[in-house]
């Protein structure tokens, strides 16, 4: 099987509100950030994996069509991949198909969402059946909220716990120029923070951000053409769950264990704790970080709030999670899984600036979408096997 | 097909929200110069196409647009189609490069052919969006003119307001009519039994998802279930439907193995959050008067005594 490298990353300046691009000139600013890292212009592409969160969030049905023009892809096959939070990584595995069935060699995938510009909970509620528990849907919040909650009890996922997440990872984002939420917080505040849906609180919650991010991914053969340092992609899936299936606790993520056992195996990890050298996971609220610890094996169940207390995921520990800040330094949603994806593979080819972890290796890659249905894990290297 | 006679059609629902949408700084300067009476283009520096609305990049060759022009208000009928809201044509500006797509104002649309000469005419109180140029005029004598360079541009238009609004026709179908038919009518929740697993769904459904078997019975279920997950709402967002605070609730009807959605009350945000209401919790629903065959025809439910 033909090995995939990541060859080129490239991320916009995330805002709150970038009122001086439109999506798709906020799509192309990451694009040609990626292009220019891999030294290659969109004559060296054969394909484009465009990737975004519901059209709801910026009105614009099928925004693949007016980003052929930004991004130079006129005549290219370009498609859309849309899976919520998960979209990024969702849109990545699309295009390494696509390498894998011989249907190209270099794919441009880039992941964007404009959230400044639309309803952001009441669009998120709509993933709720219309019948059934729509109109009392707070986006995914009530919702994560409600299981952090049941966590908490069966699991020992405390509040505290939850709010070393936040002190950690938006401590982290100081060090990342990409980050647009740069304020380090103390656990006390993050508790006595206002309540949103509690337990989770404003400063649990990353911010709405406006970004975009763009990954270039090449057979092997052609990246080692194009860059000295690719990231390889040493396993990658995404799987979904019986939503409203018997007998669900919800305790723990199904497709979560499920996309990790695969990958693992595809890459050879046995002991995920001890192998990785760094890990980037997608907490859209710090309780899910928590959550990730268990059901990706870096700790067994009910011990993620002793992780995360120990020390072991910061900067200086053994496992480091999310050394970009995570969600909490920006959130552009339907940019935020390939931005971990990026970030990962910036780490192992030794490219990650200030938050760098030094002589990164192996990396962890974990993003979702919906509220526990869809997950997805990847493995990524600075070596082929 | 027909629907099943005993059972409701369709549930109404729309999706309503208003949007910021932001132009950018090419369609945001051809929106600002509306208001003069200016129609602004853009020529791409590498293969010298000119655009029109102006736009950050050039779709021909991926270039950056960053050229700047005024287009002439005049320009050549390309195509056209008549709807009810008017006439929609295609424009060849003249000096551009790609038609503008817009409004054809005529008394006679008869006359209008191709190839025909038009000439833009303006709204009377310009407000920063695309009809300020209310649309293309015939003028047969118009000469053919120039894209000038453009100088002394306003400040581009940042943003521009928009609501979506959409409605939709949800079907009930067979198993979710005879659900909220029953809600409706005689306030029974009806579930359906999987044969294979014995777990009784809710909704009902015509597969069990975790067999993959069609179900079976349909089984009534209590009013009363046992809290699974909860989380007090203090957010108020676009589109809410109930006031905040109030606590959303996962709930497992006795008998049944699937979540039902809905709210906990009659009692305080803080009263939740200190443990009244957790999971494991026992609740029974307090029906509305309001029958309208869906989840609010249960006001909320209470909380219970575990053998009430
Ligand atoms: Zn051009
Ligand atoms: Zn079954």
């Amino acid at each position: 099987m033909t090995s995939i490298a990541i060859v080129g990353t490239g991320q916009t300046v995330h805002a709150r509100r970038r009122v001086d691009v439109s999506q798709a000139g906020l799509a192309r600013e990451a694009a040609i950030e990626a292009l220019n890292d891999a030294n290659l212009t969109m004559d060296d592409i054969d394909a484009v994996v465009v990737a975004s969160g519901p059209a709801m969030f910026g009105s614009v049905n099928q925004p693949e069509k007016w980003l052929v023009d930004a991004l130079g892809a006129r005549y290219k096959p370009v498609v859309r991949v849309t899976s919520g939070g998960g979209t990024g990584l969702a849109g990545a595995l699309q295009a390494i198909n696509q390498i894998k069935a011989g249907l190209a060699r270099r794919v441009l995938v880039v992941a964007y969402d404009k959230l400044s510009e639309g309803a952001l909970q009441a669009s998120i509620s709509t993933l709720y059946d219309p019948f059934w528990g729509r109109e009392f849907a707070v986006g995914i919040m009530g919702f994560s909220a409600a299981y952090w909650r049941a966590r908490m009890d069966r699991l020992g996922h405390t509040e505290e716990a939850a709010a070393m997440v936040a002190v950690k990872n938006r401590k982290n984002a100081m060090l990342n120029p990409k980050a647009h939420v740069k304020k380090e917080v103390t656990v006390e505040e993050v508790l006595a923070s206002k309540p949103l849906c509690w337990p989770i609180k404003v400063l649990d919650v990353p911010p709405i951000s406006d970004g975009a991010c763009a990954v270039i991914l090449a057979a092997e053969g052609d990246a080692e053409t194009i860059t000295n340092t690719p990231a390889w992609i040493r396993g990658m899936a995404y799987y979904a769950e019986a939503d409203n299936g018997p007998n669900r606790s919800m305790l723990q993520s199904e497709p979560l264990k499920t996309a990790a056992a695969r990958v693992y195996r595809n890459a050879g990890v046995t002991n995920p704790r001890r192998q990785f050298d760094v890990a980037e996971l997608q907490e859209p609220y710090t309780c899910f970080e928590l959550s990730y610890y268990e059901g990706l094996g870096l700790c067994a169940e009910g011990e993620a709030a002793e992780l995360i207390a120990s020390g072991a995921t910061q900067m200086t520990g053994d496992i480091p999670v999310n050394p970009s800040g995570g969600c909490m330094g920006a959130n552009p949603i339907g940019a935020t899984a390939l931005i971990r994806l990026a970030e990962a593979a910036m780490q192992v080819t030794g490219k990650a600036g200030a938050h760098q972890i030094k002589g990164a290796e192996l990396a962890l890659v974990q993003a979702g979408g919906g509220w526990a249905n869809l997950r997805g894990v990847a493995v990524v290297g600075s070596s082929k096997d | 097909m027909t629907t099943t006679p005993e059972t409701m059609d369709f549930k109404n629902f729309q999706i309503a929200m208003p949007y910021t949408l932001t132009a950018g700084h090419a369609v945001g300067s051809f929106l600002a110069e509306l208001a003069h009476q200016r129609i602004i283009g853009a020529r791409c520096a590498k293969c010298d196409t000119v655009r029109v609305p102006a736009q950050d990049f050039c779709g021909d060759c991926g270039g950056e647009s960053n050229e700047f022009v005024v287009v002439p208000p005049t320009g050549t009928l390309t195509a056209w189609t008549v709807t009810d809201q008017g006439i929609i044509g295609l424009i060849a500006l003249d000096g551009t490069s790609v038609p503008l797509l817009h409004q054809v104002i005529t008394a006679t649309p008869s006359d209008l052919q191709v190839g025909m000469r038009v000439k833009a005419t303006w709204a009377a109180e310009p407000v920063g969006a695309m009809m300020d140029l209310a649309g293309f005029v015939s003028a047969p004598d118009a000469p053919v003119a120039q894209v000038e360079p453009a100088v002394d541009l306003s400040s581009p238009i940042e943003q521009l307001d928009y609501r979506m609004e959409l409605d939709y026709e949800h079907a009930y179908g067979h198993f979710y009519g005879t659900l909220f038919d029953g809600i409706k009518n005689s306030r029974r929740i009806r579930g359906v039994r999987c044969p294979s697993c014995r777990n009784v769904l809710l909704p009902p459904r015509p597969m069990c998802e975790a067999c993959y078997v069609p179900t079976g019975d349909w089984i009534d279920l209590p009013d009363t279930g046992i809290v699974q997950a909860c989380s007090v709402v203090h957010i108020e967002f676009v589109g809410q439907r109930i006031p905040p605070p109030y606590v959303y609730a996962e709930i497992v009807l006795e008998g049944s193995s699937t979540r039902l959605i809905h709210t906990v009350g009659g009692l305080s945000a803080e009263e939740a959050r200190s443990g009244a209401v957790r999971p494991g919790t026992r609740v029974k629903a307090v029906w509305s008067d309001r029958r309208t065959g869906g989840l609010s025809d249960i006001d909320y439910f209470e909380v219970v005594a575990d053998h009430e």
